[in-house]
Formats: structure tokens, C-alpha cells, sequence
């Protein structure tokens, strides 16, 4: 067999191997069971994390009603610039003490709940 | 020269006279002795405590409390020349104009005059408290005091000010004013300082309006009653901090039974102290490690030593209808897994890289509410030489604590909008609150100060309304507070009076 033959053959069999890491295992990106409200999470890049915070968000709402207020506000791909506006307009929510702009709030918040 | 005279060498019996005793060798007396230094006034300083600590004398301040855990009496002050400037931290801010404007928000407010009244006399009292070049809202060059991050407020309802802080001599910090201007009240030839002088009484003449005498006392080596004298001065400075000024008006009750200056029932009352809580919040650098002029004094090359503090703005106070309060970064902290969550999440939110972000404690002195309750009395025990002890009736609002969460509030809010950073509020009820409480030992407000002597008991001259001869100086006079340490301020105040005596006694 060729030399040029192996070497393409090995670079095919890694590059398959790391896409199937990628998408059958969390060690590239966390991979989260589907839910309805995926278009939402999406904008959290790391949804364990903020899971954890929005966990202690006291009062929230079920995961319908969050989803509901969110997706009246937050466009896709948005959360940085809703996360500013809520700064900068004083929309600022107390989770556990820690005060975080509104929408990422609520939006960890339903992290929380699915 | 003159000597610093002892009292207990004089004769029972003696008599003295005197253009103005002043009764208290603390910031404020020896303050006033040294701006009427070389003038034809003769002035008595009147101390109770020698040149240094004395249990005996100590025990004279103790007293009881009710209500809010707070400091025992004979703690936070001390009787000796010098008096609490001998375990002040030295640290130095002026007041802000708003504080002495009426606030409709906050009770009692106002002052008779505003801060310009005060302005002349700031450069003085920065010298005397020996704070080096005024620069307080200008930072000096404190952004060159090392590395670090810098928190940019944007324009927010904080903003970025700082402390300045006393030093004596160059190399001891702060300035204690008995031993530092020893020398200097020796020297005045029309100042005759007397230390372990108790003034016991302030007698008045039949029709109350004038201060005839004062009665004094020392203690013997057993630390009961030794000798008795007289003083018989024109004027009268009282200056003996805002908690005993109160008791000594009071205990002189044989022409006005409820007491000097006590006509409308004010001597004692609206007592207070700016609390400083520990760890109130915690704040995030997003970038790092901060720079060191948050959490530590910084000595710059100007002689000035400085150290940053977050201060609501006046509009920000307005519209919020907060108090003033001073915010000040303490030391490193660790965040427990919610806290590092939230910074995690907060910072990708913004798009900010908080892989180095650091967190730290964050403390604050805070102006309470003007409180007529929370207040001064005498009690029926009697000290060692017969004046009668005091009890405190301490009390903080569960609103003080709310409107100074809004100014944290804001601060967080301000973090996030700069992407510098965040917050963590850390006392939400009274329990969280008290837990952390220490207090600053700044005395304020027994013996206000108002141009309506139903309102005050002292005028804007600092003159006890209804007495002709007998002032009051001193952080007592303070009828709104601050959260600006009182020293620098009280000592503005009494350079003054300083010069509204040398007017009245021309």
C-alpha cells in the first residue's frame, strides 16, 4: 500500500473518530438531552453553570411561563446584547445575592427547570 | 513657656479665671486652643486625663445601653489629652455639600449653613490633621501606585472617591493631637493647659442664661474624689465628644432642672455613630487582581496617603432617596460554587473573559437616619467623682440597611454595565446585618445644631440657644451625619468658632 494511502486513511479514521467525540461525547462541547425550549438555552454556552446559579433564583416561574417571558424579548443569538440593555436600563435580578442582568436570570433559571 | 499643669498639684479651693475655659483636650479642644494660640484671649484647656491611658480615669465614661448591641461607653473614646485621636485610624474625607443640605428623605436634616460656610476652614484642619496636599477628589497620582485593574463606574449613581490619611512625623501614623501639639500649646504664652481636671458641674447664674463657673475635680491615687476648684471663665467651650458634652449638660440641673441648653427636650436625643459592617457584599473583578488603592492605603509621592472608596453621587442620593455611605474593598475572598457560577455565566453573557477574575470583600460606613429616639440619658449611677452615669438607648432602622442595599444595588448594576465586574449582595436581614456590624466610633449628633432652638440645641455659631456665654464644639454639633469620618470635618467646624469667638471676644 502506498505510503500517501495510510497517511489519508489514518487522517480519515481521526477525523471521524473526533467527530463522533464531538458528538457522542461531552469532552468537546456538553451535549444536553432535547428540550422545548432549546432555541432559548442555546445562547448559554455553558448551560451547567448557569443551571447552578438559576437554580437560586427564588420565585421564578415554571419552565413554560420563563420560556414564555423570554421568548417575547430575547432574540436568537442575542444574550449579550439583552444582557448589556438590562445593565445599562437597571433590569438587574438578585440571584443568591449575586445581581445579574434580568434576561440571563431567566434565563438561567430555566436552565434550571429542564 | 507654659508647662501642662498637673490639677492635682493645685490647692483645694482654688479659684481660677479665665477668658474662655475650653472643658475637653480631645481634636476639637486643642484644636480651638491652637487657632486662639497667640491671640489676647486667655484660655484654660480643661483635660480629664493626663498624657496617657489611665483605667482609673477610663472608668469614668462607662455607662449602660438598651436596645441595638452596640460598643460599651467607656469603649470608642478615650480621657486623655489628645482623647480619641490616640486610637483614631486617621481616616480623612470631607463632607459633601448634600450632607449638609435638608434632604427631604432623610429626618431633621440640614445644617444652618451649607459646606461653602465650612470651605475656608478645610485647608487648616488638613494641616492640623497632618493629611498632606488636599486631593481628595482629584486621586493624586494613585493610578501610578502599582498594578492592577481599575473599576470604571461610567458615570453611574457611584463614583471613584478617596480617603486621605493622617500622618504624624513622617513615620507614625496617624496624628495623636495631645502629643503632637504639646509642645505648640506649651508654647502659646495665653494658654495654660490643665490635665487631670474634671469639670463636674457647669454652674449658671440665677437667670440661666450665663455660665458662671465651673466646678472641677480631680481624682485621688485610690481613684475616689480628691481635690475641688473653681473656674471662673467668660466664655465656655464645651468640647468633650458628642456623648459626655450631653452628660454634662444634663448632670447641670440647679438652674435648669432638664438640664443646659435641654429647654426643648433635644440634649441626648438623635445620638449617633456611623456603622461599618464587614463583608456587606462581594465584588468581582472580571480582569484580575485589583489595583492596590482599592484594598490598602497607598503612600504617594506627594507626602499624601490615599485609598479608594465608592460614594453615591448626589443626583444618584436624590433620586434614590438613599443615604450617604462610603464602600470600601477589604480583602481577597472565594466564591463557593454558586458564586464561581455566576461569574462563569454572567462574564460569557457579556462576552468578557473572567478566566483570571478575582473577588474580594467589600465593607462600608454608613450614614444612619437622624433618630430622636436613639438617645442619651442619665442614669442613677454615679461615677467615682458624683456625676451622674449615662444610659444609651441604641436603635438602627431596618431602613438604614434598605436604602444602603439600593447603593449596592446600583454599584452591581454599574459593575455589569462597565463589563468591569459584578456583585453579591451578602445581608439580607437584620441577623446578616448585625453579625458583621462593627461601628466607627464617631459620636454624633447629642447636641445638634439648628438655627431653630426647637430644632437644635446649638445655633450655626455653635452657641447653646438661651445661653449667652457657652458654646458647644465637636461632632455632637452634627445634625445630619455623613458617612465621612467626623475628625477632618469637627475640626473645620471648631477653626470657626475659633474665629467667631476671636470676634465676640475682641
Amino acid at each position: 500500500m502506498k505510503r500517501r494511502t495510510v497517511i489519508a486513511g489514518v487522517a480519515a479514521a481521526g477525523a471521524a473518530a473526533a467527530a463522533g467525540l464531538y458528538r457522542f461525547t461531552d469532552i468537546f462541547v456538553k451535549h444536553y438531552p432535547p428540550t422545548p425550549y432549546d432555541d432559548l438555552l442555546v445562547q448559554l454556552v455553558d448551560r451547567q453553570q448557569a443551571a447552578r446559579l438559576g437554580a437560586k433564583l427564588t420565585g421564578a416561574p415554571d419552565a413554560g411561563a420563563l420560556a414564555a417571558q423570554l421568548r417575547a424579548g430575547l432574540k436568537p443569538d442575542s444574550l449579550k446584547a439583552a444582557a448589556e440593555a438590562d445593565a445599562s436600563a437597571g433590569r438587574v435580578v438578585e440571584v443568591d445575592g449575586w445581581l445579574l442582568p434580568r434576561t440571563l436570570a431567566l434565563l438561567s433559571a430555566l436552565a434550571s427547570k429542564v | 513657656m507654659t508647662a501642662l499643669i498637673d490639677a492635682r498639684t493645685l490647692a483645694s479651693a482654688t479659684v481660677l479665671e479665665t477668658d474662655l475655659a475650653i472643658i475637653g483636650g480631645g481634636p476639637a479642644g486643642i484644636s480651638l486652643a491652637l487657632a486662639l494660640a497667640g491671640s489676647k484671649i486667655r484660655v484654660l484647656l480643661l483635660e480629664s486625663g493626663g498624657m496617657n491611658f489611665d483605667p482609673a480615669i477610663q472608668k469614668m465614661y462607662s455607662g449602660t445601653e438598651t436596645g441595638t448591641r452596640y460598643a460599651p461607653l467607656d469603649a470608642g473614646r478615650l480621657r486623655q489629652l489628645g482623647g480619641g485621636t490616640n486610637h483614631w485610624g486617621g481616616w480623612c474625607r470631607p463632607m459633601d455639600a448634600i450632607e449638609f443640605e435638608a434632604r427631604d428623605w432623610v429626618p431633621h436634616s440640614g445644617w444652618p449653613f451649607p459646606r461653602q460656610t465650612l470651605e475656608p476652614y478645610y485647608p487648616r484642619a488638613q494641616t492640623l490633621v497632618e493629611a498632606g496636599p488636599w486631593i481628595y477628589d482629584q486621586k493624586g497620582d494613585a493610578d501610578n501606585a502599582g498594578e492592577g485593574a481599575v473599576l470604571p463606574l461610567n458615570g453611574g449613581g457611584l463614583y471613584t472617591s478617596w480617603f486621605q490619611f493622617s500622618k504624624m512625623r513622617a513615620d507614625i501614623l496617624p496624628t495623636q493631637f495631645g502629643n503632637r501639639y504639646q509642645e505648640d500649646l506649651k508654647r502659646a504664652p495665653n494658654i495654660k493647659p490643665l490635665l487631670h481636671a474634671n469639670v463636674t458641674a457647669i454652674r449658671l447664674a440665677a437667670n440661666g442664661k450665663q455660665v458662671e463657673r465651673l466646678e472641677v475635680a480631680t481624682l485621688d491615687s485610690k481613684g475616689g474624689a480628691g481635690k475641688h476648684f473653681t473656674v471662673k471663665p467668660r466664655m465656655v467651650v464645651l468640647a468633650c465628644g458628642g456623648i459626655e458634652n450631653a452628660r454634662l449638660l444634663l448632670a447641670s440641673d440647679d438652674v435648669m432642672k432638664a438640664g443646659i441648653g435641654n429647654q426643648n427636650d433635644l440634649v441626648g436625643r438623635f445620638f449617633a455613630d456611623n456603622p461599618i459592617p464587614r463583608d456587606v457584599a462581594t465584588v468581582v473583578s472580571f480582569s484580575g487582581p485589583l489595583a492596590p488603592f482599592y484594598g490598602a492605603n497607598q503612600n504617594l509621592a506627594n507626602g499624601a496617603i490615599m485609598r479608594a472608596t465608592f460614594a453615591p453621587t448626589a443626583k444618584f442620593s436624590r433620586a434614590a432617596r438613599v443615604g450617604s455611605s462610603l464602600s470600601t474593598i477589604e480583602s481577597p475572598v472565594d466564591l463557593d460554587e454558586t458564586g464561581k457560577a455566576a461569574v462563569i455565566t454572567t462574564a460569557i453573557a457579556l462576552g468578557v473573559d473572567a478566566s483570571n477574575a478575582k473577588a474580594y470583600s467589600l465593607g462600608c460606613g454608613i450614614e444612619l437616619m437622624p433618630d430622636p429616639d436613639r438617645r442619651l440619658t442619665l442614669s442613677g449611677d454615679k461615677d467615682a467623682l458624683g456625676l451622674p452615669r449615662l444610659k444609651l438607648d441604641m436603635r438602627i432602622a431596618d431602613d438604614d440597611f434598605v436604602r444602603f442595599n439600593r447603593t449596592l444595588t446600583e454599584l452591581g448594576r454599574q459593575l455589569l454595565a462597565s463589563k468591569a465586574g459584578m456583585l453579591r449582595i451578602n445581608c439580607h436581614t437584620r441577623e446578616d446585618w448585625m453579625t458583621r456590624m462593627d461601628w466607627g466610633h464617631h459620636h454624633l449628633g447629642t447636641t445638634r445644631m439648628s438655627a431653630d432652638p426647637k430644632q437644635g440645641v446649638v445655633d450655626g455659631d455653635l452657641l447653646v440657644h438661651g445661653m449667652g456665654n457657652l458654646y458647644i464644639a465637636g461632632s455632637g454639633t452634627f445634625p445630619s451625619y455623613s458617612a465621612s469620618n467626623p475628625t477632618l470635618n469637627l475640626v473645620a467646624l471648631t477653626l470657626r468658632l475659633g474665629d467667631h469667638l476671636k470676634k465676640v471676644m475682641a
